[in-house]
This record gives structure tokens, C-alpha cells and sequence, in this order.
């Protein structure tokens, strides 16, 4: 019986992981206030363009700690209330790519794979022997090479691609679970309290029970 | 004060009388193990989803065109949101945890046979009307999933004989799933759980006639049982700390391995996911339901494969107390089907190939002929005991069992005991 319910845990939470499909490169996101902004400032540049984060505002970014100079600057004219979105209208998209690029606010929660996937999709482009680029990860994407991977071929240029890359997926996963910090935090609070509690609560199931045996 | 108070209200209510007999008085077998604690916990996450469920509806929208991004708000902007929406969606699997687990327990001591077919009933009426909850919520964050998920499972209603089209509408609400699915989805969401609760009343009087069922499998006499409070209500929360240790640590450290990630993305008629599936606990059904060529036949079997449980109180022939414990065969057939059900859950998760459906279609012939073997199986070991002879042990229970219910009277007119 324990080991059924060992399985079934073990089951429900391994799930979602069996669908992987690509060989993903595996990443940690940086969670700092720096390696955030540094990721924001990549994606107004990189791709701010195409893509919008309408459930990610101005002020959030403030709130979190971000240098509010830079903000102003990468907001211009729209209100520190405003969302991120793209200034890239739906037929201009449609136009151009024949589909419409998806807002990224929870993209890193989106799919399978998570950081990892967005990750290495960004750098899994690369120039085909006949001087096309296509991608390892999506390889029928519509999305141009943003960050230039594909062109990019001494190994101080990737590693610089890759850096960026991973400053725009810390961003984003940030983006797409704002409150991660204070929830662990306060997860371990909840924990060591909860530990504590029935700690005392099993002396008092003891001295109850010592009663009659 | 407190006194004149309960006095004043005695006098109106039978406050005082109640709480002893239900609680402080009322008699509980005294070696109950913490499979028992499973039906306290169910209590538990039943209230935790109605509290957390009522705040969330208080910022949710249930309307296409703002659902998602209401849940983006609560999960954002809300004070605490994201605690909440966590807590409830990992509270369903939870609840689905706690009550499968409880069920097991049932199935494993046989608490299901007389005098207790009741609460067997009763409780397979409330996980008929949990898995109706679960599935209407499951569409509210009108996410990929949400919306394929119920679009193939409303769809299955096609399979109702003569009226299969209109039942289908009638359920959508429209011809295909849309605003009216998703604001009736959300009422009856709202709805069911406070039927629950009326069912849980009813599933509550029943225990608390019948009483308790234990491991020992025999209706211990007054000799054995020992008051609720303080002994099981001490265990109780006992269990229930670390129940919530399990549930905070998945709803602070893994939340994300609750919901799906294609429900991150809004739901889109236009775009089929590659793979739907439902949640982990509907897969044995769904892969039911797959192994079946037919559709007609496989909705039916899947209705079956739940309602099936049901039937227990009448496939068991045994007359061997103590459910699988005292019965080598049962035994062997309870952890077989456990690991059956793993299997068809494996299966419902898989994309169907070749494999998988072959796979599956011998895990779902097992699972029904596990029922329908039962009546002889269950008939062949209780001679085959018989034969051989109980075990020392259980025939000194059941004959000391015998002599404290004869004696059970004269003690009551005594006043011994009331
Ligand atoms: C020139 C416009 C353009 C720019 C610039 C651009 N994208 Fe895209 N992006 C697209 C389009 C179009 C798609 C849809 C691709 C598809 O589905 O085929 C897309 C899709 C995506 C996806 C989803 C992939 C998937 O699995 O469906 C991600 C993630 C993404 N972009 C991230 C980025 C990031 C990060 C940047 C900045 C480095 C960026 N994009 C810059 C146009 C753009």
C-alpha cells in the first residue's frame, strides 16, 4: 500500500515531463534584480518588436527593483501603468509571418521544457549547408534568428548570444511568475512552522493515547 | 458565563447532548491505523477548496473573452492570488489523492460489506459529483487544455442513445464549447461543492450509524471502542499536519506541476492541441475509454469502470472478516488491481500507439474481470479457509466479539454503559 502511494505521488508529478521531445539544454535562471533588467534591456532590443507582455507591467518591473531610469527610457511615451505590448499590429504580423507572434507573459510556463526549451530554442538556430537558417529545437519556426546565433561563428560571439539569451529567459521566467521569490520564502516559513506544529502534535496524539496503553 | 450561555442555548437546542454523542462520546474502535485518517483529511481539503474557491470567485470572470486574463490578475495582481489559485488547483489533486487513497483503504478491509453498503453508496455518489466538480473547474481558465479537454469529454455525451446530439448541446449550452459552456460550467462549479457537503451529511449520519469499521474486520464491541475525542481527534490532526506539510510543499515549491503548460495558453478553437489528456486522475478512465474501439461501447465502459465499485457490497461473498488481512487471495487481488490501475493510468497518458492500446486493452480485460471473477473467487477461498482453519488469532477475536455482544445488553440495562 505505501509503495502504491509512493508510485502514484512519484506518477503525478514526473508526468508532464515523459512529452519531452528535442534534447533541450538544460539551464538555471539567474533570479537577480541585475540579470533581470540586463534581460528586459535585451528584449526591448531583440524583441520587443514582434512580441508584446501584455500581462507585465511598468510598474511591476519598478517594483521589483529595477533601475527606474531604465524604465523610463525603455517605457517612452506609455504610462508606468501601462502593459509591455509590442507596438507590432496583428495584420502587420500577419503580413509578414503569416501568423501572429505569441505574447511571451507566460511563455517560460507555456511549454514543455519550460527555461530550458525557451532557451534553447533561442540558440538552436544555425545556418544549413545550403545557406538557409533553421532551428534544432523548432525547426518549421516563423520566427527570425533575433539574436543572431546562426551568423554568429567564433566562440566569443556565441558565448555573447548565449548570454543574452539567458539573461532574456531569466527575464521572462520571472515574467511569467512574478511572486516565485516571496513564495519560497514564505514556503519555508509555512514549512518549518507546519514541521513544528505536528512535531507537538504528535507528543500530544502520545500523551493523549499513553492514557489506556 | 460560558455555562449560563450553553444552558440557555440547551434549553432551546441539543447542543451539549449532540457534541457528546457525535464527538466526546462517541465510540470508536480502538485500533484503527492511519488508514483511517483518510476520511478527515477528504473533510479537510473539501473546506480548503470551498474557502480558497469562494475568494477566487470573488476576482475570476467567467467570461471567454476575460477568463484568462482574470486568472492572470488573481495570479499578479491580487493580494495573495497566486496562494490561493495554487492552493485550489493543487487542492483538487489532493482531494482526488486523499479520496482514492480512502477508497483503497474500503476496498482493502472490505469496510464496503454489511452493515455498511450505505457508506459505500453514499460515497460513491460524492466521488461521481468530485469528478463533475473537477471537470467543470478544470475549464474555468479557459486555457488550451481547459477548452479541448472539455470539448472531447462533452462530446462523449454523444454516445446517449436516440438523444445523443441535443444532450450534447444542452450540456455546451451552443453547438461547440464556448461563453455559454464556460459561464454554466462556472455556476454549477459553484453549485456541486455545497452538494458535496449536503452529501457528506448524509455519508457522516450514515457512519455515525453504523459506526466505524476497523482493521480487525469484526464490529468490535463496547469493550474495544474507546470515545472519538480526545484519542481520534488527537490522530486526526496529528495526520492532518503532515498531510499539510505534503500539500504546502507541492503548493510553495512545485506548483507549477499542477497545471498543465499548454493551459498557460489561451484557449484557441482553432488550434487542436497535439496531445490532449486530462488530469492524473481521470487517466485510468480515459485510457478505459480508449481501449474500447467502439465509442458507443467505450463511453460505456468508462461510466461502468466507476460505477462498478458499487457492486462490491455484492460481488464479495466472502464471510472472512477483515477484508484483504485474513485473505491470502483477496490480498493478492487488491495489489494486482492497484497496480492495474497504474498501468491504465500509464497508458492514458500516452499518445495511443500500437503498444499502448495492446497494453491497455489487457489492463482494462483485467479490470473488469477482477469484478466479475469476485463472487467465485471470493466463494472458493472463504471454503478454502474454512477448510483449513482461521487462524488462532482471528477465531479468539471473533469468539470474544461474540461473547461481549451477549453480554452487551445485560451491561446496558445495568447502565453501565448508555
Ligand atoms: C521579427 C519578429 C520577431 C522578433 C524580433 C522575435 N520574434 Fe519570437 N516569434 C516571432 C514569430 C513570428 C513567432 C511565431 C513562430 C512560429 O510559431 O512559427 C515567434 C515565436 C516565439 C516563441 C515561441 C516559440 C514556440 O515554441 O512556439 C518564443 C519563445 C519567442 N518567439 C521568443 C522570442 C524572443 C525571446 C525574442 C527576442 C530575442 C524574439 N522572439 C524575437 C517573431 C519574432
Amino acid at each position: 500500500m505505501n509503495k502504491f502511494i509512493a508510485v502514484l505521488v512519484l506518477h503525478c508529478f514526473i508526468s508532464p515531463a515523459w512529452a519531452e521531445e528535442a534534447k533541450l539544454e538544460k539551464i538555471q535562471v539567474d533570479t537577480s534584480v541585475l540579470a533581470v533588467e540586463r534581460g528586459v534591456d535585451t528584449f526591448m532590443n531583440a524583441c520587443h518588436g514582434c512580441h508584446s507582455l501584455k500581462y507585465v507591467h511598468y510598474r511591476d518591473l519598478a517594483g521589483f527593483g529595477v533601475n527606474k531610469d531604465k524604465i523610463s527610457a525603455w517605457r517612452g511615451d506609455s504610462t508606468l501603468d501601462a502593459a509591455m505590448t509590442s507596438l507590432m499590429s496583428d495584420d502587420a504580423a500577419m503580413q509578414s509571418f503569416g501568423k501572429i507572434p505569441p505574447d511571451l507573459s507566460m511563455m517560460t510556463k507555456a511549454r514543455e521544457g519550460g527555461n530550458s526549451y525557451l532557451y534553447s530554442y533561442l540558440i538552436g538556430y544555425y545556418l544549413t549547408p545550403e545557406g538557409m537558417t533553421s532551428n534544432h529545437v523548432f525547426p518549421e519556426t516563423k520566427m527570425p534568428d533575433a539574436l543572431g546565433m546562426s551568423g554568429a561563428t567564433d566562440p566569443a560571439q556565441r558565448s555573447e548570444v548565449q548570454a543574452k539569451a539567458h539573461d532574456i529567459v531569466s527575464f521572462l521566467s520571472w515574467a511569467a511568475d512574478p511572486h516565485e521569490a516571496e513564495r519560497l520564502t514564505l514556503g519555508y516559513y509555512v514549512i518549518g512552522y507546519l514541521i513544528i506544529l505536528t512535531l507537538l502534535l504528535y507528543n500530544v496524539m502520545l500523551a493523549v493515547w499513553s492514557k489506556i496503553k | 458565563m460560558a455555562n449560563k450561555i450553553i444552558q440557555w442555548i440547551d434549553r432551546r437546542f441539543p447542543l451539549t447532548s449532540f457534541v457528546k454523542h457525535e464527538l466526546t462520546g462517541y465510540p470508536t474502535p480502538r485500533n484503527l491505523s492511519y488508514w483511517w485518517n483518510f476520511g478527515f483529511l477528504a473533510g479537510i481539503v473539501l473546506t480548503l477548496q470551498v474557502v480558497t474557491g469562494i475568494f477566487l470567485a470573488m476576482h475570476y470572470k467567467p467570461d471567454a473573452s476575460v477568463a484568462f486574463d482574470s486568472i492572470q490578475h488573481i495570479m499578479r495582481d491580487v493580494n495573495y492570488g497566486w496562494l490561493l489559485r495554487f492552493m485550489h488547483s493543487t487542492g483538487a489533486s489532493a482531494f482526488f489523492l486523499v479520496i482514492y487513497i480512502h477508497m483503497a483503504r474500503t476496498l482493502y478491509y472490505g469496510s464496503y460489506r454489511a452493515p455498511r453498503e450505505l457508506m459505500w453508496w453514499t460515497g460513491q455518489g460524492l466521488l461521481l459529483l468530485l469528478m463533475a466538480t473537477a471537470f467543470m473547474g478544470y475549464l474555468l481558465p479557459w486555457g488550451q487544455m481547459s477548452f479541448w479537454g472539455a470539448t472531447v469529454i462533452t462530446n462523449l455525451f454523444r454516445a446517449t442513445p436516440f438523444i445523443g446530439d441535443q444532450v450534447v448541446v444542452w450540456l455546451r449550452g451552443d453547438y461547440a464549447v464556448g461563453d455559454d459552456t464556460l459561464t454554466r460550467f462556472f455556476a454549477l462549479h459553484y453549485l456541486f461543492p455545497f452538494l458535496i457537503i449536503a452529501g457528506v451529511v448524509v455519508h457522516l449520519v450514515a457512519l455515525h450509524t453504523v459506526r466505524s469499521s476497523n482493521p480487525s474486520g469484526i464490529d468490535l464491541a463496547d469493550k474495544d471502542n474507546i470515545p472519538f475525542h480526545p484519542y481520534f481527534t488527537s490522530k486526526d490532526f496529528f495526520g492532518l499536519g503532515v498531510f499539510l506539510i505534503a500539500y504546502f510543499t507541492v503548493v510553495f515549491f512545485f506548483p507549477h506541476s499542477m497545471i498543465e503548460a499548454e493551459n498557460n495558453i489561451p484557449a484557441n478553437p482553432m488550434v487542436t492541441p497535439n496531445h490532449i489528456v486530462p488530469e492524473w486522475y481521470f487517466l485510468p478512465f480515459y485510457a478505459i475509454l480508449r481501449s474500447v474501439p467502439n465509442m458507443v461501447g467505450g463511453v460505456a465502459a468508462m461510466f461502468l469502470s466507476v460505477m462498478i465499485f458499487a457492486f462490491m457490497p455484492f460481488l464479495d461473498r466472502s464471510r472472512i472478516p477483515g477484508g484483504a488481512r485474513y485473505r491470502p487471495v483477496y490480498r493478492v487481488l487488491f495489489f494486482i488491481f492497484m497496480l492495474d490501475i497504474l498501468v491504465l493510468g500509464y497508458v492514458g497518458y500516452y499518445p495511443p500507439t500500437s503498444q499502448t492500446i495492446a497494453i491497455g486493452q489487457v489492463a482494462t480485460f483485467y479490470y473488469f474481470g477482477s469484478f466479475l471473477l469476485l463472487p467465485f473467487i471470493s466463494k472458493a477461498e472463504d471454503q478454502w479457509l474454512f477448510k483449513k482453519g482461521l487462524p488462532p488469532n482471528i477465531i479468539a477475536l471473533i469468539e470474544s466479539e461474540a461473547i461481549e455482544k451477549r453480554i452487551l445488553p445485560q451491561r446496558r440495562r445495568r447502565g453501565d454503559i448508555t
